[in-house]
């Protein structure tokens, strides 16, 4: 049986895995290497734009700044018409939000840094590949020198890095200063950016920033999940240097005051982002939306929302026409909007949330109780609320709602609002996750499994079917009062992509630590006597094995002891040391 | 648990052999990384590629050996052709230079190899057709009249790269199991991994990822 179960482990890989090119030319940058101008900037930004608004050209990019950074045109086109609030909802003065818009192909793969970033970060931190996310500022005010007669310029941080309160906060800092006194601040600013250290998980950073220090903990994947770090601030009163501004946290929403409209509903919207369904945000600005979509796909937290999300999405965007097609069913995508041409486009879409103006939640808050069908949408003054025809497969926890109502009447500070919900959330993802990951656990192969003489042990593959009979004795149901169908929603959660994230990330994780076991097997194993009377090609393949091995180790993906690659660097020269002299030098040459 | 098994039967050695700049290393990523590389640096030495192929129901590892073409590395010559079962004789069709130097790598070919050695004449850039400065017949009739296979292939699109490869290997299964090839001899070239080992040989441990086979 066990015979079998490798040879179909085996039938799994992907095509071409098993190949392998060894080339001096693709040797990665050593950790050692010198830092360039811009490089320590790139660990944090990938550029910051200035879209102004032409009288001729409309949004026009102004200015991209370090100047050697290339965006697509397609990139600056969405760049430049998501950087402008999309509606004429008036924003006056400064508005701040943030967008996410698809790379364009042919980027460079990821560097040394990031596969360090990666092992040790929390998923959901990860830098994204695909996407860049857009940190806006917009100005717009009366100018009386501008032939318009108004001022309207954005300022944008574009990066792959979802730090969300670190960039605003950071916007909020460089923009008005280069409004006011132009692009010396930005290179100014950029400058600081350069000397920041590299975000090291778990650590707390000090940044400097414009004159002041912008301090922050960069959340690491072994943080305990219950208890954010609580940040102590220390006086530095004998310091000539100012205190620095402690941001509370890198990328965490205020998930309490985004919800605060739609609370009654904050069970089954979890359920909704857990399987990814399409939902669509209406707003009546560009900041409620941004923030709401964030909030949404950060409920399921520590779990990674891997599906597409758009914090603003205009009609411009160039997935435009691809996410409101009506010829097939909603994509599993969570927009955020603000125009109200989508509330006729997208009423077909199966999920609606839309926020009225911040002034209307309270007088708005009874209706708000039921969900509504959303045929009622057509019209654009439609009331806030969720527009579903969706049924939760759990019931409702009415405790949660009973709590936090209790705390708005008593004015309860938001910080502890939001602590109270998120808490409540991270349960709920907690008991739907654990009996997953147990269930991962009992596919393990057992470490005595691991031999040097055989390939890595894998894990075996998932059989959601196996999985939900263990629902039944040791499911959800033991650390969450909740009732309801659990299998159900772990059947919908099977087929949304939040559960191929999570799938893949454990399989890696588990199949690296199976190679880095091999690893150590290997060099227990007595190389120089198996090669004894072996032919050449045999010695050749296993000497290029180990190299691949090293590479494998030395790419930083698992930890791997220094004393263990010692080792096998001792083998790897033993073996070749008894190799023929000409082969020797062909083995040492390449 | 019993020793699993190998996740291939056989090891080929091959070796690519031909002029500079006729593409062998671009050939050779092609076929183990279906890419082109755009701006290949010119190999130092020897370079290692493997990729494991079926033939008739049987996984095959190929340890593909490629070299700089560069006159001054004959001096390990030797131990490169060793033991090698199939060879790849690569000629460039838009530079009639390359295809004359043939004959001398055939007799390097022919010298250092053993007979049963399958040598594939390839027929690089054929996606360069405005270029051509061999025509195909020709090269087909000097393919033919000194016992070679023969293909034109182009290592940027991928035009026959693949057949080349696994052509090679079926010819050298082909010898295998008609027994003009000995496995037995020490310099076949080729390695038999038996299929039940007695936990004393080295199995195939590739990590099944990209990455984990980092270039």
């Amino acid at each position: 049986m066990a015979v079998n179960m490798a040879a179909s482990g085996e039938d799994q890989r992907p095509r071409g895995s098993e190949s392998s090119f060894s080339s001096h030319g693709h040797s990665s940058r050593l950790p050692n290497s010198p830092t360039l101008p811009w490089d320590k900037f790139s660990n944090w930004l990938h550029c910051i734009c200035v879209v102004t608004f032409d009288l001729e050209l409309g949004q026009a990019m102004e200015l991209i700044y370090p100047g050697h950074i290339k965006l697509s045109e397609k990139e600056k086109m969405n760049i430049c018409y998501l950087s402008f609030p999309d509606s004429n909802s008036g924003c006056m003065g400064d508005t701040q939000f943030c967008f996410r818009i698809r790379q364009s192909p042919g980027r460079k793969a990821p560097s040394h840094t990031d596969t360090q970033w990666e092992r040790d970060a929390p998923v959901y931190l990860h830098r994204d590949h695909a996407h860049y996310y857009g940190y806006v500022y917009f100005r717009q005010v009366k100018d009386k020198s501008s032939r318009r007669g108004y001022f309207q310029k954005s300022l944008v941080l574009v990066t792959r890095l979802p730090f969300n309160n670190l960039f605003n906060f950071l916007t909020e800092i460089v923009a008005p200063e280069y409004f006011d006194n132009g692009e010396p601040c930005l290179e100014a600013a950029c400058h600081d950016i350069d000397q920041w250290p590299s975000p090291q998980p778990g650590e707390t950073l000090s940044l400097p920033m414009m004159g002041m220090v912008i301090q922050v903990r960069i959340p690491s994947k072994q943080d305990k999940l219950a208890t954010t770090p609580v940040q102590v601030i220390h006086q530095q009163s004998t310091s000539p240097i100012p205190a620095p501004y402690v941001l509370p946290s890198l990328h965490e929403a205020d998930i309490f005051k985004c919800l605060h409209p739609v609370l009654p509903h904050v069970q089954m919207l979890w359920e909704l982002v857990l399987t990814t369904e399409p939902i669509i945000v209406m707003a009546p600005s560009p900041t409620v939306c941004s923030e709401t979509v964030l909030a949404l796909t950060s409920m399921i937290s520590p779990l990674n929302f891997c599906s597409d999300f758009r914090p603003y999405f205009t009609i411009h965007d160039s997935e435009f026409k691809e996410y409101t097609t009506k010829t097939q069913a909603a994509p599993p995508v969570v927009l955020g909007v603000t125009n109200p041409f989508f509330a006729k486009t997208l009423q077909h879409w199966p999920h609606i949330i839309r926020i009225g103006e911040m002034g209307n939640i309270v007088s708005g808050g009874r209706q708000m109780l039921k969900t509504k069908k959303s045929s009622s949408l057509k019209t654009i003054d439609a009331k806030p609320g969720v527009y579903t025809t969706y049924k939760p497969f759990l019931n409702k926890d009415k405790n949660i709602l009973k709590r936090l109502q209790k705390g708005i009447a008593s004015r309860r500070p938001n910080e502890v609002q939001t602590a109270m919900l998120k808490r409540y959330l991270l349960e709920l993802t907690q008991s739907f996750m654990i009996p997953l990951e147990r269930y991962v656990t009992s596919l393990m192969p057992l470490q005595r499994n691991v031999s040097p003489w055989k390939q890595a042990p894998r894990l075996k593959p998932f059989e959601p079917e196996e999985f939900l009979k263990t629902v039944e004795h040791s499911g959800p149901q033991l650390t969450s009062g909740l009732r309801g169908d659990w299998e159900g929603l772990y059947r919908r959660f099977f087929r949304s992509s939040n559960f191929e994230g999570w799938l893949r990330a454990r399989q890696q994780e588990v199949d690296d630590k199976l190679q880095a076991l091999h690893l150590e097997a290997l060099c227990d194993a007595d190389l120089s006597l198996w090669i004894q009377g072996r032919p050449e090609v045999e010695v050749v393949d296993l000497v290029l094995k180990l190299r691949e091995k090293m590479r494998f180790a030395a790419s930083n993906k698992v930890c791997v002891k220094d004393e263990v690659l010692h080792r096998l660097t001792l083998h790897l020269d033993g073996i070749i040391r008894a190799l023929p002299e000409d082969l020797r030098t062909i083995l040492k040459s390449s | 648990m019993a020793a699993g098994p190998y996740n291939y039967s056989y090891i080929f050695k091959y070796i690519i052999i031909g002029d500079m700049g006729v593409g062998k290393s671009c050939l050779l990523h092609q076929f183990t990384e279906k890419k082109f590389m755009a701006d290949c640096p010119h190999t130092i030495g020897v370079e290692f590629g493997t990729r494991i192929i079926e033939v008739s129901g049987q996984k095959i590892k190929l340890q593909i050996w490629d070299t700089a073409g560069q006159e001054r590395f004959r001096a390990v010559t030797r131990s490169y052709y060793r033991g090698a079962a199939g060879a790849l004789m690569v000629y460039d069709i838009t530079r009639r230079s390359t295809y004359n130097h043939l004959s001398s790598w055939l007799t390097d070919a022919r010298n250092l190899t053993n007979p049963n050695t399958v040598i594939f004449l390839i027929g690089n850039k054929c996606d360069l057709e405005a270029q051509r400065d061999v025509t195909y017949e020709e090269a087909k009739q000097f393919a033919d009249e000194n016992g070679l296979l023969f293909l034109e292939a182009s290592a940027k699109t991928g035009e026959n790269v693949e057949e080349a490869f696994l052509d090679t290997a079926r010819k050298i299964y082909q010898n295998i199991q008609d027994g003009s090839l000995d496995l037995n001899a020490a310099e076949s070239g080729v390695q038999h991994k038996p299929s039940s080992p007695r936990g004393t040989q080295l199995s195939n441990d590739q990590p099944a990822n990209k990455e984990g086979c980092a270039c």
